[in-house]
């Protein structure tokens, strides 16, 4: 097998992954298949390094993302002022969401995709360090840090972020 | 809510998020990264950003640059050390000297702008401070409507 052959089926392996982390913190389709293409292509250029590696997932997380952290605070931050200035921008965020939802052999999970969703709706403030506290299993302080913003803000966004969900999910407290 | 029911809900959004499978990537993804990477591949040396290099002309080009860098530091050291530098360096003077005759009338001016701003009313100061102020705000509020009624003219139309 060649290299080239050997990174593809590497690929194919972490794809999933790689674009999940993406899409879940980006909440956009294209940005999110762009920043999985950047990724591999850092993964690319350390091959000779990764192909081995036990920790590669960790690494490919990792830079996932961190470099959608990167894009959202790059691309997005012009908009921002205009944004916030207004609640209802939430109803246009709703709009921009193109969630895919993953199919298994029997068809459409409604229960993720419910989640999925619900999670694509949230405003980028609270659903960015909800995915970082709860996927990722960061602490209030690693977030603030990543975020370069207060903690006090960290734990209000995702207090606020937990809510909507529990709302729109109607969660139950067991 | 009580912290307890707090920390019961924190457990209950990791336990479903933690639940959810991958999302499928989308079938372009490999292709464009493996088309990215034959693009890449064919690109020459000379046109790639240095770390990507070989390592024999990475050692070669450094050894060069720090060539070109103590031949630099030793020919300005002995030019220095020579009489003509001075003549040489006299346009250079005279350029500065011109230059600082237009600081000189910059600041004579500034002086004056001063001093006649001091001599005005305060009240026409405060006037023409807060016209100013809310000329200022006024642009951010009209543009910040105008940017809205674009976005929804875009999102309705």
């Amino acid at each position: 097998m060649t290299d080239a052959q050997q990174f593809e089926t590497f690929m194919r392996n972490y794809q999933n992954m790689v674009f999940s982390t993406s899409m879940r913190l980006l909440a956009n389709h294209a940005e999110a298949e762009d920043v999985a293409q950047e990724v591999f292509l850092k993964a690319y250029e350390r091959w000779d390094q990764l192909r081995d590696s036990p920790t590669v997932g960790g690494w490919l997380k990792t830079v996932a993302t961190n470099l959608s952290l990167n894009h959202l605070s790059r691309y997005r931050a012009r908009w921002s002022f205009f944004s916030e200035l207004f609640s209802g921008d939430n109803e246009d965020r709703e709009q921009e969401n193109n969630f895919i939802a993953p199919q298994d052999e029997s068809g459409a999970d409604s229960r993720h995709e419910e989640v999925e969703l619900a999670l694509q709706q949230l405003p980028p403030a609270q659903r960015v360090p909800l995915i970082l506290y709860h996927f990722d299993g960061l602490a209030y302080e690693e977030i603030a840090e990543k975020l370069k913003i207060s903690m006090g803000k960290v734990k209000t966004d995702i207090f606020r972020g937990r809510e909507t969900l529990r709302k729109k999910l109607r969660l139950t407290l067991e | 809510m009580d912290p307890q029911d707090q920390h019961r809900l924190d457990l209950a959004v990791t336990r479903r998020l933690r639940e959810l499978p991958d999302l499928p990537a989308p079938e372009t993804l490999v292709p464009s990264v493996m088309a990215s990477i034959c693009a890449r591949a064919v690109v020459p040396w000379y046109r790639r950003s240095w770390p990507a290099w070989p390592v024999a002309l990475q050692g070669a080009s450094l050894v060069l640059m720090l060539a070109l860098f103590g031949g630099l530091c030793y020919g300005g050291w002995k030019l220095s050390q020579t009489e003509s530098l001075s003549l040489a360096m006299r346009p250079l003077g005279e350029w500065f000297s011109a230059a600082g005759l237009i600081w000189r009338t910059l600041a004579v001016l500034g002086d004056a702008l001063f001093l006649s701003v001091k001599q005005l009313n305060p009240a026409v100061l405060i006037a023409f401070i807060a016209v100013s102020f809310f000329s200022y705000t006024a642009c951010i509020g009209l543009g910040t409507a105008f940017f809205r009624h674009a976005r929804w003219q875009e999102n309705h139309l």
